[in-house]
């Protein structure tokens, strides 16, 4: 077979799907289809904790056994269950991407402090109804206006975003009574986790003395650098028991904050370089960190000032992750503003992801049936093994780009996507019959040639493309700005988003591979 | 051809039979509407309630007969594994009677309900309400536009495309931001003008544009009234495998369409071809998802819902592409043919 320019497009996109579905690249190697498994949270107050162990590190040994999976973690730290109170066991724990292993003596409690999970096999995230998680009703507290309530949702929105949680929804929805409440979901986390990112409203306060000069939010603060100069974790240092590193980065006051800064140092003594009174910074009324201000600064109007604070680590990896992440906590709060109104949590919900595991092996076996059922019955419709096993092959690439397009964008993989790439893939097959039918098939006109035939193949597509196109526009909730179907929640979104793509994939690199492989096709016959 | 014959005699009078079909069906869904006050049985996830997900061995019939005793207003759900195997019980109920019915199922199995044993989904039912409320603009959206797209593509004249497309986008900015949001009588006059408006330029310029809306719109509603029938209860996956049904149903229908408007052929001929490929396309779909509905349906799940209304208006699809729509653009094609004579 002769590989033109256009199947070549799709086996290469096919296979970097393929790359960007299973294989991760990291500092520490290129793993595909790791093993371990995959620690999801660690007691805080543990001293597994303190000799550092951290979320989302993979635990690939435990005393020189390798842990391949989680039925064999749970044989091995199953010694564990069974120590007396004060009894422990010096254990070996290798994570992936440390050179020694983390050393400790421990004892039963090892099991209850260490949660551990099945390390994902794809790069994929699931939706909640499949993975699970947690859901949120709450009710913004106080005598509140419609459009005040999706300025909560504006700033939570945001608030979740800038703290790496790109798998939720937020939505509006109305109670009993007309009160409005916003509904938050989360997937893959638990109702606590839940519950102390929203209850924190986030109020930023800057105080010299007992005198407030800023508070977060556009109003004060102008302007809060992410970037450039001067901006980041600066200097890392070792100490005795792990490490710490410091970030700094730069915000813009506006002019009557600036007066308030000027006011309040204006009557400080000088002691040495600094100020006799320290800039301190609270978050929801409580210090966070405190600055030393330069005696050069009394009585001055600054508009610019520099934030800076630490993060603490058992290393100085780990040091600087936690500096990191302050940072742009602290940026966040700036930039956003605390909530505008307090919020109340009216109802918390765990969603089970018992289903999870088997119901994705239950589709894909669903998937599985119905392609061979399709295979035996294009083969017998069109006599012709080596057609149907490529429309086949054709529709499994359809669904790993599809999935590889998911995993670029994050795209969150629920029930009515899985629902959408069905749909997109029924229709691609429906596409690739139009092409057999019109090329190969004996039915069709003798005398016209081949090209002219194949060119009225890909006008029917491309017309049941572009109508199937713009009846699924207005469920995405692409046209919000139209008002339409932005309140629709995810579930019409996902479904159409994903049939979209799916569909695009189709119409755009895979029908005409598939066409350039029917004509070669066709060329043998003769 | 003694079928061909007969169908060129008769075809105009084969429209009865999908005339009747969907008057029955809107008869039908209209006194279900007006029974139950909506198109469709609601499961929890959309009316509003709790569903409580317990994992327990406590049989199904059990748990309902036991709670029948003081409730009225519940179902009760078995989930098992490939092997039969019962994995958890999904019993659902009303938001308002949720925390008594919460009470009931702890006495009957003897524990507490906890984050361990269970899990709680709660869903309002205002929720439900803005979200049918978009679905039905985005579907009566969509079925215009689509309309449009076959107009454009099929149809004559730059001028009328031109206006055509400036009537829907209006249309969408109406329906998103005025319909049923000012005074409902103004909203159904302002509706009824674009709608009766824009069918009418699709019917008298383009026929095949009104073909591909009404082969989704019956396909769409016969199904539908099959389901009320069966008293299956819809969530929100049951409802977008109705949305699927669009892209199949115009799948066929396009095809369809090409073939025809090309002047060479005889009309029968072309049906007849058209009519092979169509039923393969078809045939595949309705194989795929009825091997798929048996693999899954043990599992109890919405998966369920999407693979029984596809297999039945993938079956209503057959019926109106090959028996409407074929009869409507035999009609349509066999005149303008004559026409240009």
């Amino acid at each position: 077979m002769k590989f033109t320019p256009k199947i070549w497009l799709f086996v290469i996109l096919t296979f970097l799907s393929f790359l960007s579905l299973f294989v991760t690249v990291s500092p520490f190697g290129i793993t595909f289809l790791q093993k371990g498994v995959l620690v999801s949270s660690v007691d805080k107050d543990s001293i597994v904790y303190e000799d550092g162990l951290r979320p989302d590190m993979v635990i690939v040994s435990i005393n020189g056994n390798t842990v391949s999976n989680l039925d064999n973690y749970q044989e091995l730290i199953l010694p564990y269950t069974h120590l007396g109170e004060n009894e422990t066991i010096r254990t070996e724990i290798g994570v992936r991407g440390l050179d020694t292993p983390i050393i400790g003596l421990y004892g039963s409690e090892l099991f209850d402090d260490v949660n551990v999970e099945k390390m994902p096999t794809s790069k994929l995230s699931t939706g909640l109804d499949l993975q699970g998680g947690a859901r949120a009703f709450v009710r913004v507290k106080g005598n509140v206006t419609a459009s005040d309530i999706d300025d909560v949702i504006s700033v939570l929105d945001n608030r979740l975003n800038t703290y790496g949680l790109t798998d939720m929804s937020i939505y509006k929805i109305a109670s009993e009574g007309d009160e409005i409440l916003i509904g938050i979901e989360i997937a893959g986390s638990s109702p606590d986790e839940l519950k102390s990112l929203i209850s924190e409203q986030g109020h930023f306060e800057a105080k010299i003395g007992n005198e407030t000069v800023f508070i977060g939010g556009d109003k004060d603060v102008t302007y809060v650098a992410r970037s450039g100069e001067g901006v980041g974790v600066r200097e890392c240092d070792s100490v005795s028991d792990g490490a710490f590193c410091n970030f700094a980065f730069t915000i813009s006051l506006s002019p009557t904050a600036a007066d308030k800064f000027a006011n309040a140092t204006k009557d400080l003594e000088i002691i040495g370089d600094y100020l006799s009174e320290n800039i301190t910074f609270y978050i929801d009324n409580v210090e966070t960190s405190a600055l030393r201000i330069s005696s050069d600064l009394r009585g001055s109007a600054q508009t610019t000032i520099s934030i800076s604070g630490s993060g603490a680590g058992v290393d100085q990896q780990s040091a600087f992750v936690s500096a990191e992440t302050e940072m742009k906590k602290l940026q966040t709060i700036l930039i956003t503003g605390s909530l505008p109104f307090d919020l109340e949590v009216v109802k918390i919900d765990r969603i089970s992801p018992n289903l999870g595991e088997n119901f994705t092996k239950r589709i894909l076996l669903a998937g599985l049936i119905a392609f061979i059922g399709v295979m035996m019955f294009v083969t017998l419709r069109y006599k012709k093994v080596k057609l149907s096993l490529f429309l086949i092959f054709g529709s499994f690439a359809e669904i790993l780009m599809t999935l590889g397009i998911a995993c670029l964008i994050n795209w969150n993989l629920d029930l009515s996507s899985i629902a959408g790439i069905i749909a997109a893939i029924g229709t691609g097959i429906d596409s690739e019959i139009i092409i057999l039918d019109e090329s190969v098939s004996s039915n069709s006109n003798k005398n016209e040639s081949i090209k002219q035939r194949i060119k009225r193949a890909l006008f029917m597509i491309t017309t049941a493309f572009s109508t199937t196109f713009v009846a699924l526009l207005p469920l995405t909730g692409l046209l919000g700005f139209l008002g339409i179907g932005a309140a629709s929640a995810g579930m019409l979104k996902g479904f159409a988003v994903t049939t979209i793509i799916g569909i695009c994939i189709g119409v755009f690199i895979s029908r005409p591979a598939f066409v350039d492989i029917t004509k070669q096709l066709k060329g043998d016959d003769k | 051809m003694k079928f061909g014959d007969w169908y060129n005699k008769n075809y105009k009078k084969t429209l009865i039979l999908p005339a009747v079909l969907i008057v029955l069906s809107v008869i039908y869904i209209a006194i279900f509407y007006s029974q139950t006050g909506s198109f469709f049985y609601m499961d929890v996830s959309l009316t509003g309630g709790t569903s409580f997900s317990i994992q327990t061995n406590y049989s199904q019939s059990d748990v309902e007969k036991e709670l029948s005793k003081n409730f009225d207003d519940f179902t009760v759900k078995a989930v098992s594994d490939g092997s039969g195997n019962q994995i958890q019980l999904i019993i659902t109920a009303p938001e308002s009677e949720s925390d008594a019915i919460q009470g009931g199922i702890e006495e009957i199995l003897g524990f507490k309900l906890s984050d361990e044993n269970s899990s709680i989904e709660f869903t309002s039912s205002g929720l439900s309400k803005t979200f049918l409320d978009q679905l039905l603009i985005a579907i009566i959206l969509a079925f215009f536009w689509m309309g449009c797209v076959v107009f454009i593509i099929f149809g004559k004249g730059g001028k009328i495309k031109f206006w055509l497309i400036v009537a829907n986008l209006l249309f969408a900015v109406f329906l998103g931001n005025f319909f049923m949001q000012i005074n409902p009588i103004i909203s159904w006059i302002i509706f009824g003008i674009f709608s009766v408006s824009l069918i009418f330029v699709y019917l008298k310029k383009s026929v095949p544009s009104f073909a591909v809306i009404l082969s989704a719109f019956s396909n769409i509603l016969m199904t539908l009234a099959v389901v009320d029938l069966m008293g299956l209860r819809l969530s929100g996956a049951g409802i977008v495998s109705f949305l699927m049904l669009i892209g199949y149903s115009v799948d066929t229908d396009t095809m369809l369409i090409t073939k025809l408007s090309e002047n060479n052929k005889a009309i029968n001929h072309t049906i007849f071809e058209s009519f092979k490929t169509g039923l393969t396309m078809t045939c595949t779909s309705i194989i795929a998802v009825v091997l798929a509905l048996f693999v899954v349906y043990p599992y109890g799940t919405v998966l369920n819902q999407i693979f029984i209304v596809l297999s039945i208006g993938l079956t209503f699809d057959l019926f109106n592409t090959w028996v409407t729509n074929t009869a409507i653009l035999k009609w349509y094609f066999s005149k303008k043919r004559e026409d240009k004579k």
